[in-house]
C-alpha cells in the first residue's frame, strides 16, 4: 500500500505532473456543474422535488451564513457554499472503488486553506479598505499585531491540517482494514467515513465563514442585523 | 512525504473555477428564484392585505349604511306612526261628526215622522169626529139643530160692532147651510139676519154638506163660520196648538 503522504503523478503534461487528485477534482467539478445546469435548467415558481431540494440547500447555506455573520448572505454564498459542496463530494468520493479523495492528499486541503486565507484578506479589504483591514491586526492593542498575524496564518493552517488529517486517516484506516479483511468489515468504517466527511465539510465551511466575518468586523465594525 | 506545488496551484484554480461556475449555474439562479418567489409571495400578501383592507372598508361602509338605514327606518316608522295616529284621529273625529250628523238627522227624521204620524192621527181623529158628528146630526132633529145654529149665528152678528154690522149689511150676503133650506126656512133665516143687522137682508142660499150642521154667513169681505165643521176645525187647531209633546219634541230638537 502506498503511503497517503506520497503523491504519484498520473501522467505528465510536459513538465507539469498531473496528480490523481487533480483528475478527481476535475471529475467532481464536471459532476457538480452538470448537476447544477440540469437542476437550474427549468426553474419554476412552483418547484419540482429536485428544485425544492436545491432551494433547500441554498436556503440552508444562506441561513448558516446569516446566523454566523448577521449580514446578507449573497456576497459569501458562492464561496462558502461551493467550499462545502466540493469538500463534501470530495470526501464522499472515497466510496467509489479505486478513487482516492482529493482531500486525502495534502495539496487539496492546502489549496482550500490558502483560498480561505486569501478570501479573508479579500473580504476584509473590500469591507474596510486596506487600512481598515490592517488596523484589525492591532486590536485590541498594537502589542497583539505579531500574534494576530501569526494567528491569521495558523488558523488557516489548522484548517488545512484538520481536513487533511481527518480524511487521510479515514482513508488510511479503511485501507488497512481492507487489506486485512476486504469483505464487509470496512463497511462500518466507510459509513463512519461518510459522517466524518460531512462533518469536516461543514466544519471547514463554517470556520471559513467565521474567519471571514472576523476580518470583516475588524475592518468595519458595524452592528449586526437583527 | 511529498508536496507538489503544481498540484496546489491546480487545485486552487480548480476550486476558484468551480466557485465561479457554481455561482453562475447554481447559487445565483436558485437564489434568484427564491427571491422571486418571496417577492411574489410578498406581492400576493400585500395584495391580499390591500384586498382585506378594501373588504374591511367596504364592510365598514356597509355597517354605516346599515346603521343609516336603521335610523332612517326608525324615522320613517315614527313618521308613519305619527301620520297614522293623525289620520286615525282625523278618521275618528270625522266618524264621530258623521255619527253625530247621522244621529241628528235620524232624530230630526224621527221627530218629523212622529209629527207627521201625529198629524195623520189628528186628521184621522178629525175625520172620525166629523163622521161621528155627521151620524149624530143625522139622528138629531134637523129643525131644532138649524134653529140652534141660527140662534148662534144671530148671536155672532150681535157680538159684532155696529160699524162692522153696518159694513156687512152693505155687502151681498150668502148663507151656506149643511142641509137644503126650503123657502120658509130661508125667510126665517133672512128675517133673523135682518133683525140682527138692523137692516133688511136678502141673502142668497147654498148647501154644503161638509158643514155637517149649521149655517155660515159669507160676504166678499167677511165670513162668519157657524157650523160643526167649523167647530171641529177650531177644536183640532186648539188641540194642535196645545199639544205639549209636540212642543217638547220641537224644543229638544232645537237644543
Amino acid at each position: 500500500m502506498d503511503s497517503p503522504l506520497q503523491s504519484v503523478p498520473l501522467f505528465m503534461a510536459g513538465p507539469v505532473p498531473i496528480m490523481p487528485a487533480v483528475v478527481t477534482t476535475w471529475a467532481i467539478m464536471a459532476v457538480l456543474v452538470l448537476a447544477a445546469v440540469l437542476l437550474t435548467r427549468r426553474l419554476t415558481l412552483v418547484p419540482s422535488p429536485t428544485q425544492a431540494a436545491a432551494e433547500l440547500l441554498v436556503g440552508a447555506v444562506d441561513q448558516q451564513i446569516r446566523d454566523v455573520t448577521g449580514a446578507p448572505p449573497a456576497p459569501f454564498r458562492a464561496f462558502i457554499g461551493t467550499l462545502f459542496l466540493f469538500i463534501l463530494i470530495a470526501n464522499w468520493s472515497s466510496l467509489i472503488p479505486g478513487v482516492t479523495p482529493p482531500t486525502a492528499t495534502m495539496e487539496t486541503p492546502a489549496a482550500l486553506a490558502a483560498l480561505v486565507f486569501l478570501s479573508i484578506i479579500f473580504f476584509g479589504v473590500r469591507e474596510g479598505g486596506v487600512g481598515g483591514f490592517l488596523r484589525g491586526f492591532a486590536l485590541p492593542n498594537p502589542v497583539m499585531i505579531p500574534l494576530n498575524m501569526l494567528e491569521s496564518i495558523t488558523r488557516s493552517f489548522s484548517m488545512f491540517v484538520r481536513l487533511f488529517g481527518n480524511v487521510m486517516s479515514g482513508v488510511f484506516v479503511i485501507a488497512i482494514v481492507g487489506s486485512l479483511a476486504a469483505l464487509l468489515v470496512p463497511i462500518p468504517l466507510m459509513a463512519l467515513d461518510l459522517l466524518t466527511g460531512a462533518v469536516q465539510a461543514y466544519i471547514f465551511a463554517v470556520l471559513s465563514m467565521v474567519f471571514i466575518t472576523s476580518a470583516v468586523e475588524k475592518g468595519d465594525p458595524q452592528p449586526k442585523e437583527p | 512525504m511529498s508536496f507538489d506545488l503544481w498540484t496546489l496551484g491546480f487545485q486552487a484554480v480548480n476550486v476558484l473555477v468551480l466557485v465561479w461556475l457554481l455561482h453562475r449555474f447554481f447559487w445565483k439562479p436558485v437564489a434568484a428564484m427564491i427571491a422571486e418567489r418571496q417577492a411574489r409571495s410578498a406581492t400576493l400578501l400585500n395584495e391580499a392585505e390591500a384586498t382585506r383592507a378594501e373588504a374591511d372598508a367596504a364592510l365598514a361602509d356597509l355597517e354605516a349604511t346599515r346603521a343609516a338605514i336603521a335610523v332612517e327606518r326608525d324615522a320613517l316608522l315614527a313618521a308613519a306612526r305619527k301620520e297614522a295616529e293623525a289620520t286615525g284621529a282625523a278618521l275618528i273625529d270625522a266618524a264621530r261628526a258623521e255619527a253625530a250628523a247621522l244621529h241628528d238627522t235620524a232624530k230630526a227624521a224621527r221627530v218629523r215622522a212622529a209629527a207627521a204620524l201625529k198629524d195623520a192621527a189628528l186628521e184621522d181623529a178629525q175625520d172620525l169626529a166629523v163622521t161621528i158628528a155627521r151620524r149624530l146630526a143625522a139622528r138629531l132633529d134637523g129643525a131644532a139643530i138649524d134653529a140652534a145654529f141660527l140662534g148662534w149665528l144671530v148671536q155672532g152678528l150681535t157680538d159684532l160692532s155696529a160699524a162692522d154690522r153696518k159694513a156687512l149689511s152693505a155687502d151681498s150676503l150668502e148663507v151656506i147651510s149643511a142641509t137644503p133650506q126650503d123657502a120658509a126656512a130661508q125667510e126665517r133665516i133672512a128675517a133673523a139676519l135682518s133683525a140682527a143687522l138692523g137692516t133688511p137682508a136678502t141673502p142668497s142660499f147654498r148647501t154644503d154638506p161638509a158643514l155637517i150642521a149649521g149655517h155660515e154667513l159669507h160676504s166678499p169681505h167677511f165670513t162668519l163660520r157657524n157650523s160643526w165643521a167649523a167647530d171641529l176645525d177650531r177644536i183640532a187647531a186648539a188641540l194642535k196648538a196645545a199639544d205639549p209633546e209636540q212642543k217638547a219634541g220641537v224644543t229638544s230638537d232645537a237644543a
